[in-house]
Parts: structure tokens; C-alpha cells; sequence
């Protein structure tokens, strides 16, 4: 989970700091950008395909942890 | 025609095929000479008897000739017990294609259950599409590259009919078919291809495509007329099937990866390139870039790329061992292996 929150920190351009699971989407900049960023960082980390519809509801940095752990 | 001799005409002679079985779809409702006296009065009788339609069958208003073909498609293929994962190429032939992009052919595979393997494309031509797709297809098995070739062919012309024009408005009907080629020594076929341009113009809808009066049909940005894309569904395709289409490619040609000195991935995202490179452990160097200066020209970034970033590679006596990658609308992919150059022409120019 923690090459997860540091992918995300490199997406977003954050401090690894400004990552934890309650952190809201849409306060990192959550856009059709940064989503294709976050297919390849699951691509990279967990060498699976996501489903988009899941990922276009997610709302927060845990929705995104638990689409990890079900990749 | 004009002048053109017919002695001038291209003509070849192929053999390795066979037309295995046919199947025509029509639509249900049939349109009798009586249903159009409201409108065209005594003019029907007059054209009857010049054009010798009596009845012809018309579309329902959602129904297209890709539905029409699919019917044809499936009553042959089940009336064959065709497998369906034998088919290597699927064909459609038409001037009423579902949509601008992508290609019905695409669609087509997806809905007859076809594997993905199969080469599936449409060509665009009407009266003369069975010889030129007959041709197509016999090519592709005489040439060793299909086994079985699965034509559709046909035309929904009453959508695009104006139906105050008596000229066309009783003429058309509509009909979708489906043809299958299958491998057979000895068979023969002759063909005779032809075209002239100069003619286009005398039949022919000028509008829904892009060469228009834009006095009278300004460019419209209504979003069922442009191009929509689903960027995350399109990256997640390119994940799944880029890289086995590289390794496959790389495979089949009979090298290893370090034998080729260009991947000429198809310009469709920068990012996205760079991901696939690294995935699938190629030198970046290897890998030549140059949506940064043109975008994503689609159909175009392949050889755009051979023409420019390229071209210093493949010129003045050099060449190079080549991959090239084009993957996206339909979803559709292909790749090529193959040494390029030296070209005689690489070159850039502004129109």
C-alpha cells in the first residue's frame, strides 16, 4: 500500500505526507488526467487491468486501496 | 466508364478460394409501386416501366445494414456449423456503415462472436464492393494469410434517399448479405478492377463527411456528431493488448527483441507510449516520439513517424529493422515487422 500512496504522491504532485486514506480525490485534483495516471500506477504495481466504473466512483485514497487489494 | 478501353483494365487471375456459401437478409417490411401513388401519381407507372422495380423491401428506421448482414452472417454460419473461431478475416463492404468510426467490421466481430484474432475491416464502395471484396478475400487465402474470409456486403440506401426525388425514390431497396471464402486448391477466379474518379461526382451524398459547403452546412458540435472518447476504457484496452501485439510481432518474425532497431508505436498518448516502452523493456531510444509536435493523427502517426523521425534512419542507403504498432478505434490492432529502407522518398511536407 505504501508504493500505492507514493505513486499517488508522484501523480498528484503531493508530499507522500499529504497522502492518507481519508485524503479526498477531488482535493488531489481528481481528473480524467490524473485517473489514466492511476491505471498505469495499478498497471505498474499490480500488472492488472481496473474496471473504470469503479475507479470513476472512487472518492477517496482508501476507495482506491481497496481496488488494490481486490487487484 | 468513359474512355478507358477495357483492355486497360486491371485484370488478375487468383486461385485457392472458394465461394462456400451465400446468404441474403432482407428487412421485413416490403414496399409495393401502390405505396408510393400517394406520392408520385402517375410518375410511378412511367418509372416502373423504365426501372422494373414493382416492390423493394425498406429498413425500419433503427434498423441498419450492419443488423441486416449480422441475420445473413448468422443464419450462414449456423446453417454451415461454421466455427465460429475459424474465421481469419471479416469484410464489410458498404456505403451505410453504423457509423463515421469506428469501423462496423469491428463491431460486427463482436457481435457474431468472433475471435479476436480475426483481421476485420470495411471498404467503402457500393455497386462494384462483391468483386472488389471477393478479390480482397482471395488474395488473403491465396496469399497464405486467412483460411476462411467472412464477407458482409450490402446497403440500407433508403436512409439516405430524399423521398421527394423520384429518380432514387423508387429505385433502392435494402439488403444485407453474407458470403464465405474458404480455402480450396484449385479453385479460380478471375477478376477485372477498375476505377474512375472523374465520375464521383454524379452520384454521391455530399454531406455527413467532411468535404462540404460550409455556407450552408457550418461544422456542427452537437455530441452525437463528434468524436467521443472514453480516455480510461482506451488506456485499459492498451494495457491488455499492446504488449502480447508487440511480443507475438516480435515472435513471429522470427528475431529477438534486440534485432530491431525501431518500435514505431502508433501516436496515441505520449504517456502512454512511454508506459508501454517500459512494460515491455525497450530502449527509449528505440522508440521515436513525435506526438509533441504533430498529436495524434491517427490513421496517420505510423507513417508520419517513417517520415520524419525516421527518416535519417531509413534514407541516404540506410536501413532498419522495423515494428510497427497501431492499435485503438473498434478496438482494432495490427503490427508489422519488416526492414524498411533505403526509401528512395521520406519527406515532410506542408500543404
Amino acid at each position: 500500500m505504501n508504493e500505492l500512496r507514493a505513486g499517488l504522491a508522484d501523480i498528484f504532485e503531493v508530499e507522500p505526507s499529504a497522502i492518507t486514506s481519508e485524503t479526498a480525490l477531488t482535493d488531489l485534483g481528481w481528473d480524467s488526467l490524473a485517473m489514466v495516471s492511476t491505471i498505469a500506477l495499478f498497471d505498474e504495481l499490480f500488472g492488472k487491468p481496473i474496471n473504470i466504473d469503479k475507479l470513476k466512483n472512487c472518492e477517496t485514497v482508501a476507495d482506491l486501496e481497496s481496488m488494490a487489494e481486490e487487484a | 466508364m468513359t474512355e478507358t478501353a477495357a483492355n486497360d483494365m486491371g485484370l488478375s487471375r487468383l486461385s485457392g478460394a472458394r465461394i462456400a456459401g451465400v446468404v441474403a437478409c432482407v428487412p421485413e417490411r416490403a414496399v409495393g409501386n401502390d405505396d408510393l401513388i400517394a406520392r408520385f401519381g402517375d410518375q410511378v407507372a412511367q418509372v416502373t416501366r423504365m426501372t422494373g422495380v414493382q416492390s423493394r423491401h425498406i429498413a425500419r428506421q433503427d434498423e441498419t445494414t450492419a443488423d441486416l448482414c449480422s441475420i445473413a452472417a448468422t443464419t450462414l454460419l449456423d446453417r454451415m456449423a461454421v466455427d465460429r473461431a475459424s474465421i481469419d478475416v471479416v469484410i464489410f463492404a458498404s456505403q451505410t456503415p453504423d457509423h463515421r468510426l469506428p469501423a462496423t467490421a469491428c463491431l460486427l466481430q463482436a457481435r457474431l462472436g468472433l475471435g479476436t484474432h480475426v483481421a476485420a475491416f470495411d471498404i467503402n464502395l457500393g455497386c462494384s464492393a462483391y468483386p472488389y471484396a471477393l478479390w480482397l478475400g482471395t488474395m488473403m487465402i491465396a496469399g497464405g494469410s486467412a483460411r476462411r474470409v467472412l464477407l458482409l456486403v450490402g446497403d440500407t440506401i433508403s436512409k439516405i434517399i430524399n423521398p421527394d426525388d423520384r429518380a432514387t425514390a423508387m429505385l433502392f431497396g435494402d439488403c444485407g448479405t453474407a458470403t464465405l471464402l474458404d480455402a480450396e486448391e484449385g479453385a479460380q477466379a478471375t477478376f477485372v478492377l477498375g476505377t474512375d474518379g472523374s465520375g464521383g461526382r454524379n452520384l454521391i451524398v455530399p454531406t455527413g463527411a467532411f468535404r462540404r459547403d460550409f455556407q450552408r452546412h457550418p461544422a456542427n458540435t452537437n455530441p452525437d456528431d463528434t468524436l467521443f472518447m472514453e480516455g480510461g476504457e482506451i488506456f485499459n484496452f492498451t494495457l491488455a493488448i499492446v504488449p502480447s501485439l508487440v511480443d507475438r510481432l516480435v515472435q513471429g518474425s522470427g528475431l529477438a527483441i534486440e534485432d530491431f532497431d525501431l518500435f514505431l508505436f502508433h501516436q496515441a498518448n505520449a504517456f502512454m507510449i512511454k508506459h508501454l516502452a517500459k512494460k515491455a523493456k525497450l530502449a527509449l531510444e528505440k522508440v521515436p516520439l513525435n506526438i509533441d509536435r504533430f498529436g495524434n493523427t491517427s490513421s496517420a502517426t505510423i507513417p508520419l513517424l517513417l517520415a520524419t523521425d525516421c527518416r535519417d534512419a531509413l534514407t541516404n542507403g540506410r536501413s532498419a529493422m522495423v515494428a510497427m504498432l497501431g492499435f485503438g478505434v473498434g478496438y482494432s490492432w495490427g503490427g508489422c515487422a519488416t526492414r524498411v529502407g533505403p526509401l528512395d522518398v521520406a519527406e515532410l511536407v506542408t500543404a
